[in-house]
């Protein structure tokens, strides 16, 4: 796993795995597939509770169970881009920023494929190459006058 | 946009001008003149941009009813970061676990093809 160097309020994660685009991009839009990995360490996804929609418009919804106290974590995405198996991108329209979650999907051509999940979580307003600079002096400077404290 | 915590705080940080106070404010407390002294706006504009700031908790301001100087309260700024790291570990465990299931599929797969 590698991680690209990510801007302030980005999220970027790149993975390769041993499986052609379909197959990955399978995975990643099919209820029976996602109940198997889609809910972290700790967590469970269960099968009745994921509903996918794949087309433009659709819904991707699942509710992550915790295990120890059996608190709902719910995702409430809605696809705003649907192109099998080349790339998907979903919104989260319930949660601050309208979080929008794009997935890659690189065919190596050797059998295996390179995802790129790019997640944007800040209003646009915030994303403006400025408004990065601005908020890295400031966490620079934060982080020195925490360190400090 | 929604009155939640973390979109107060985004909120408050998307001005460039409330973005410098907190700089400043980084360095050490600061009264509204002093804050308003890089600025060519009123003060006015500038105790406008330090209420946004106290209503999303990224600021305090000390009781002394004159200077009422501003503090950094850092604690939002790190609730925001938090969020990402925490998003950052949700994807890198549910891709571990991808990587697992799809190691899974194949062997099933591959048994299928050898019945």
């Amino acid at each position: 796993m590698s991680d690209a160097p990510t801007e302030l309020g980005e999220l970027t994660i790149t993975r390769i795995f041993d499986a052609p685009p379909d197959v990955v991009f399978a995975c990643m839009t099919t209820p029976e597939h996602l109940a198997q990995f889609w809910g972290p360490i700790g967590t469970t996804t269960p099968l009745d509770r994921i509903t996918v929609e794949p087309r433009l418009g659709g819904r991707f919804e699942t509710v992550m169970v915790i295990d120890a106290t059996g608190d709902e974590i719910p995702v409430n995405g809605v696809f705003i881009e649907f192109d099998p198996p080349r790339t998907y991108s979903f919104t989260e329209a319930g949660t601050e920023g309208g979080v929008v979650t794009k997935i890659t999907f690189n065919d190596l051509g050797d059998g295996r494929t390179e995802t790129v999940t790019l997640q944007t979580n800040v209003p646009p307003m915030l994303m403006s190459p400025e408004a990065q600079a601005g908020l890295e002096t400031m966490f620079v400077k934060l982080d020195d006058h925490l360190a400090s404290l | 946009m929604a009155n939640d915590p973390m979109s107060l705080t985004f909120a408050a940080l998307a001005d460039p001008t409330r973005r410098s106070v907190l700089v400043r404010l980084a360095e050490g407390e600061a009264t509204v003149n002093e804050l308003a002294e890089p600025f060519d706006i009123s003060l006015q504009a500038v105790s406008r941009h330090l209420k946004v700031l106290e209503a999303a908790g990224l600021i305090s301001r000390g009781r002394d009813a004159q200077f009422r100087p501003c503090h950094l309260e850092p604690a939002p700024l790190e609730a925001v970061t938090d969020w990402i790291a925490m998003n950052r570990k949700v994807w890198t465990e549910r891709f571990d676990q991808l990587d697992e299931h799809l190691k899974r599929i194949s062997h099933d797969n591959l048994g299928e093809r050898k019945q």
